[in-house]
């Protein structure tokens, strides 16, 4: 015993030595004083601080270490080819074509899409040289074309130039973004807001930068596709309640509550995500009733009011303002710039600890160029003209009542679209006694809220339906009305949504015009569908 | 060869600001006062005096035209960012406002972008900064997350409020943890100060900061109320077209009458005009494609058209810092994805070779097709594509091409159509070639450009045309006006009336015809609308090419005198985007709050983790057209003392004076190498 630690003497006397210079060392770092100090200072508070700590150096190192582009190559599938093996499977490969080339019904399908010439508004002129009347362009507040609007863009235009130049961190953000932030924060009641440069990428921003993978997002079967794509990015557990039923959310609600409490799952952010006015149909929510559920089960709530935002209400606020709800209650509010204030982009509304969370981890925010700084600004003398002229709304709510009011009676046609919705929806009727009507066998039961595909989904003919609606729209323009197909991307979406012809109504329509309008697509479904039978 | 911009002979035709320009006595004196300011300024530098005669005649008041743009309350000139430093001779008259688009007439500080043929592309190194500068840098952020660990192990005791967001409460799950946030709160909340600065006004070659302060470190700013004018090195805006005078500009107002804000629906419903239509045909001439589609949102071209291409059972190979919206993209499409290390085309080739080997993971099934994605300028490194060896791999491993022009259109290649023509490969060899329009046109939006049944499929099948907001006319015409300039417009040209001097510039748009194999020369008339009417400099194109090469010159000036500075630089000469290698997180606020309080303030871009990797924090410059050679002398004058005061010249080559870099601008610009 005595005699090992002699021979073992020289040992330790290196080691000790070498420690002293590593010490030393380590002194001349500049800093490195306040650092040990630390480490001593905290060992002492907390021994297993310091091998935590020391662990996360380690595993810091390790991460930076490691290559990001690693090979899966000792995978438990790789097969070892030999170089020439290689190259022969190489020369053997034929890939696919990059995309299928067009049938001819979609080439003439994309080649019969209108266009514009000259400003857009309620009456444009189109290419083929006739002038209709439009309802296929959204314009519900009429503001297409204003003059006023336009000054304020070309005053902007010699101040800011076009473009941004830059994304919101690195000098993009201009003040005019900052005075529309405001504005419709403003406008809405809420307390702060966030600006996208295009709408249709907001939501399928906000979705992934508050929802991670093991989160719950409950969301509605009908959500439209820019929701869907935020669902399917966030990697979040999700499930379905029936499109607009407030008795299958409460129950998907309620399920998923038990299961938590059954599989004592920790508790997950959870969010209900569901639309204002639906993209799909027009169908429009109760959002009292969803404000109460998303208290009683604690969830957060998304709501996308693309279509609601500036078109319902008494002055355009949308849905809040409709059902006379706080506009704070909603966690989350996306709107659309572009649909209803004319100009480009999209926001959402929320806290200020919402919305900047969403300036530092929103993708779409992040990563891309703030919007034209006349953009910002068109849209809020938008904002300033919806505020000042409460007959804007109030025309636009007439128009819809007008255009119902002769749709609504017309028996080879169904509009699913609420009363007030100004995106009227409409779907060819299923002639006879369908067996969509009956209840089949296994109604009554719940739909499975994992599956996004209902108990019983409806059964359509896209195709054939399709093109008994583009024979309704044909005759229609021929009448000088222009109306649209909803577009859809089949194969692309969740579930298919039943074809429909889209009616955008506007403000700027007169009642005669409104009353024409309905008039000729009522003679041209009667003439196209009743031919049918 | 004479360029339009810069010195434009008396022309008897009205130009659009001469109209403009309200009080030219005013400005005159104010002229004045700026010019011997000047003047002082060049002989404290010990420079000659300039011995033009500075020009006060009214013709060439345009120079100093006294809109609020550019005489603003703020705007003394005292930095030198409103008027230039040495004043125009009597013949020299400059068309743009100098705070937009700077005055610079000398004919040697400019050079054409191109690669030089047969030779290998450049292989850009990344030199290691010198051990003690790793060491420490690891060193700052173990003491920055140590500190922080305090700060939140206190603070949650004593502040718990603070961390109300980040605790579960009320049966709610906190909308973000402490642990993600981290590095958010304790780290970079620190530098705040360097992002999202709010800004005025044109962000040309100066912007005009909105003066903020913080009293709460960080957590919440607020706005002084005053401005300050800054020398811009961060926009990208690297053609210079982010202005609000000029053809340009002129054109997009008329259009704005004629059209108005928005369209208002997708481009398959009630959206598209007859502007998209012709639009997406020039887009799809400048960059020698058959078709393109235009989209109104560069994040979302790239997230809306992949999805399109690939799905289940292809695979996309993706350069490794491809940018975020690429990787969005790539996500929401639902293939497979390989990852490559950064342009290293040994590694590309080695992974195709097994993913073409080994198949679709487990069942070994070939996969459906391969995309390749790549960036032809790569916005954090400054690193240009190996396209000609990209292209080498394409023809044998059979794999389809994107590339993602975003910087580089525009800002790269002789003619500025990007790498192709950087490195003169057949754009109809690529199969798709994708942009965006914010950055060199000065615009909004993207586009993609290929075959026309891949583009017509991408219209139907891609996301934008059914569900996004078709592009505003603005923007539109912007792009137009903007794209037609640097190609020029074919004839018939209405030069009748412009006769008197086209003799100069009729060369210059030979010369561009003449270079052109791949890329089919001018736009034709046809392709603007009717109502269209660009001044003569932008309809020959004379302009664009200036523009593109005092951009080529900038890029390779600053990047080549920032390493004989002894900084060290990484990417390409050729990159308008030269990031300056900073290592240590401190020195990113330091550098950049000195760069701001100069006399002349620089606005600079810091870019640290996650944006790079954790140890090379860096800052990134983007040059412009906009920029004169003066002012890049300021940026490396500026450089070369906070360098010195912050230790950042770490790079261990050659070294010379500031002085003999500004000297020798020209010949370290044209040096084949250095
Ligand atoms: C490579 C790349 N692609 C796409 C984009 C997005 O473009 P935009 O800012 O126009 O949305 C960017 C912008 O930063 C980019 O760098």
């Amino acid at each position: 015993m005595d005699n090992s630690t002699r021979t073992l003497q020289p040992l330790f006397a290196f080691l000790a030595y070498s420690l002293n210079r590593v010490e030393t060392t380590f002194y001349k770092i500049p800093g490195s004083h306040v650092v040990a100090r630390y480490v001593k200072s905290s060992h002492q508070d907390d021994p297993g601080r310091t091998v935590l700590e020391i662990l996360l150096v380690i595993f810091a190192i390790r991460t930076l270490l490691q290559s990001r582009t690693r090979s899966d190559s000792g995978g438990k599938h790789f097969i070892k080819f030999s170089e020439k093996e290689i190259d022969e499977l190489v020369d053997e490969w034929t890939p696919e074509p990059l995309t299928q080339p067009l049938s001819a019904e979609e080439q003439t399908d994309l080649a019969s899409i209108p266009v514009i010439v000259g400003t857009n508004g309620p009456k444009p002129k189109l290419q083929s040289g006739k002038q209709v009347l439009n309802l296929a362009s959204y314009n519900f507040t009429g503001l297409a074309g204003n003059e006023v609007i336009k000054e304020r863009a070309i005053e902007t235009l010699r101040k800011y130039g076009l473009g941004s130049c830059g994304p919101p961190g690195f000098y993009g953000t201009i003040d005019v973004h900052m005075d529309l932030e405001r504005d419709i924060a403003d406008f809405l009641g809420a307390e702060s807001v966030i600006l996208y440069s295009q709408a249709f990428s907001t939501i399928t921003s906000v979705i992934p930068a508050f929802a991670k993978r093991g989160d719950i997002i409950v969301a509605d079967r009908g959500v439209n596709f820019a929701i869907q794509r935020g669902l399917y990015v966030s990697r979040s557990t999700i499930r379905w309640y029936d499109h607009n039923d407030l008795k299958s959310l409460e129950d998907v609600l309620e399920s998923v509550q038990r299961e938590t409490r059954k599989r004592k799952l920790p508790l997950t952010r959870r969010f209900i995500v569901t639309e204002g006015i639906f993209e799909k149909d027009g169908a429009m929510v109760d959002l009292p009733k969803i404000i109460e559920l998303k208290h009683k089960y604690k969830y957060r709530l998304m709501l996308d009011e693309s279509f609601s935002f500036g078109t319902v209400g008494r002055t355009g606020r949308g849905l809040t303002e409709l059902y006379n709800v706080p506009a704070t209650e909603v966690d989350m509010l996306m709107g659309s710039v572009a649909n209803t204030l004319n100009a480009s982009g999209g926001f959402c509304a929320g806290s200020s600890f919402i919305i900047n969370h969403q300036r530092v981890n929103g993708p779409a925010f992040i990563f891309s160029a703030t919007g034209p700084a006349l953009h910002a600004t068109s849209a809020s003398e938008g904002i300033s003209i919806l505020r000042n002229t409460p007959s804007i709304l109030t025309t636009l709510h007439e128009n819809v009542r007008t255009i119902r009011a002769i749709l609504d009676r017309v028996d080879c046609i169904t509009i699913p679209s609420h009363h007030a919705s100004p995106m009227i929806h409409i779907h060819v009727r299923v002639p006879g006694p369908s067996t969509l009507q009956l209840p089949g066998p296994g109604a009554g039961k719940p739909s499975n809220p994992a599956s996004v595909q209902p108990r019983e989904p409806p059964v359509f003919d896209i195709e054939g339906e399709e093109r008994l609606l583009q024979e309704i729209i044909d005759e229609a323009m021929a009448q000088g009305v222009w109306v649209t197909r909803a577009r859809r991307l089949r194969g692309q979406e969740f579930v298919d949504a039943r074809p429909s012809i889209r009616l955008s109504v506007s403000s700027a329509f007169t009642k005669k015009e409104c009353e024409k309008a309905a008039n000729v697509i009522k003679a041209a479904a009667i003439k196209v569908l009743g031919r049918r039978k | 060869m004479p360029s339009p911009i810069a010195l434009n002979p008396i022309s008897p035709t009205k130009s659009m600001f001469k109209k403009r320009s309200s009080t030219p006595m005013a400005s005159a004196t104010s002229y004045l006062s700026a010019v011997s300011q000047a003047d002082a300024r060049a002989r404290a530098h010990g420079a000659a005096t300039p011995t033009a005669t500075p020009a006060l005649s009214l013709s060439s008041s345009v120079t100093s035209s006294s809109e609020d743009t550019v005489l603003d309350e703020y705007d003394n000139n005292s930095d030198g960012l409103t008027l230039p430093l040495v004043a125009p001779t009597s013949e020299q008259v400059f068309t743009t406002v100098h705070s937009e688009f700077g005055h610079c007439a000398n004919e040697s500080f400019r050079y054409t972008s191109s690669h030089r043929l047969g030779a290998p592309a450049q292989e850009t190194e990344e030199p290691e900064p010198p051990y003690y500068i790793v060491l420490t840098t690891y060193l700052s952020y173990i003491l920055l997350i140590c500190i922080g660990h305090v700060r939140d192990f206190v603070g949650k005791r004593f502040h718990p409020s603070f961390y109300y967001h980040l605790m579960p409460h009320d049966g709610y799950a906190p909308l973000n943890s402490d642990f993600d946030s981290f590095y958010t709160r304790r780290l970079k909340t620190r530098i705040d100060e360097c992002f999202s600065h709010p800004v005025t006004g044109v962000p040309g070659r100066t912007i005009m900061l909105l003066d903020r302060v913080s009293y709460d470190h960080n957590i919440t700013s607020h706005l002084t109320g005053t401005k300050t004018r800054a020398l811009n090195i961060s926009s990208y805006n690297y053609l210079g077209f982010a202005q609000a005078r000029g053809g340009c500009a002129d054109a997009v107002e008329e259009g704005l009458r004629r059209y108005g804000v928005a369209v208002g629906g997708t481009r398959l419903e009630g959206g598209t005009s007859e502007l998209h239509v012709a639009a997406e045909a020039l887009v799809a001439r400048f960059l020698g494609q058959e078709d393109s589609l235009i989209s109104s949102m560069g994040f979302a071209t790239n997230s809306t058209v992949i999805p399109a291409l690939v799905g289940k059972g292809c695979l996309v190979i993706s350069d490794e810092l491809n940018h975020a919206s690429i990787r969005f993209g790539v996500r929401l499409s639902g293939a497979s994805v390989r990852m490559f290390k950064h342009n290293d085309m040994e590694s590309l080739e080695n992974l195709l070779k097994e993913v073409i080997s080994q198949g679709q993971p487990k069942t070994h099934r070939p996969w459906k097709k391969i995309l390749i994605i790549v960036e032809g300028l790569y916005s954090m490194e400054g690193t240009l594509v190996n396209l000609p060896r990209v292209m080498e791999l394409k023809k044998k491993y059979k794999f389809y091409l994107f590339i993602d022009e975003a910087h580089s259109i525009g800002a790269i290649g002789p003619h500025g159509r990007g790498v192709a023509d950087y490195f003169g490969i057949n754009p109809r060899e690529i199969d798709l070639l994708m942009g965006t329009f914010t950055k060199s046109f000065g615009a909004a939006g993207g586009y993609v450009a290929g075959n026309k049944s891949v583009i017509d499929r991408i219209r139907l099948r891609g996301h934008s045309g059914t569900y996004a907001e078709s592009m505003g006319p603005p923007v539109i015409i912007q792009i137009v006006a903007s794209m037609a300039s640097i190609m020029g417009v074919a004839s018939p040209l209405p030069l009748a009336r412009h006769s008197s001097h086209t003799s100069a510039s009729s060369v210059s748009t030979v010369g561009l015809l003449e270079a052109t194999e791949h890329h089919p020369g001018p736009a034709p008339a046809s392709a603007l609308p009717s109502w269209m009417d660009l001044p003569i400099e932008l309809r020959d194109g004379s302009e664009g090419l200036t523009r593109l090469r005092r951009l080529a010159f900038n890029s390779r000036y600053l990047s080549r005198g920032l390493k004989k500075l002894g900084f060290i630089t990484y990417g390409h000469d050729d990159s308008p985007i030269v990031p300056l290698l900073l290592f240590h997180p401190g020195k990113m606020r330091m550098f950049h709050r000195m760069m701001k309080h100069r006399e002349t303030p620089i606005v600079v871009v810091v870019v640290a983790y996650p944006a790079t990797s954790l140890t090379t924090s860096r800052v990134r410059f983007c040059l412009s057209a906009a920029h004169t050679k003066d002012d890049v002398d300021i940026v490396l004058r500026a450089c070369d003392e906070i360098g010195d005061l912050l230790d950042i010249k770490n790079y261990s080559g050659e070294r010379w004076s500031i002085q003999r870099v500004i000297d020798s601008a020209v010949e370290l610009v044209n040096a084949e190498d250095i």
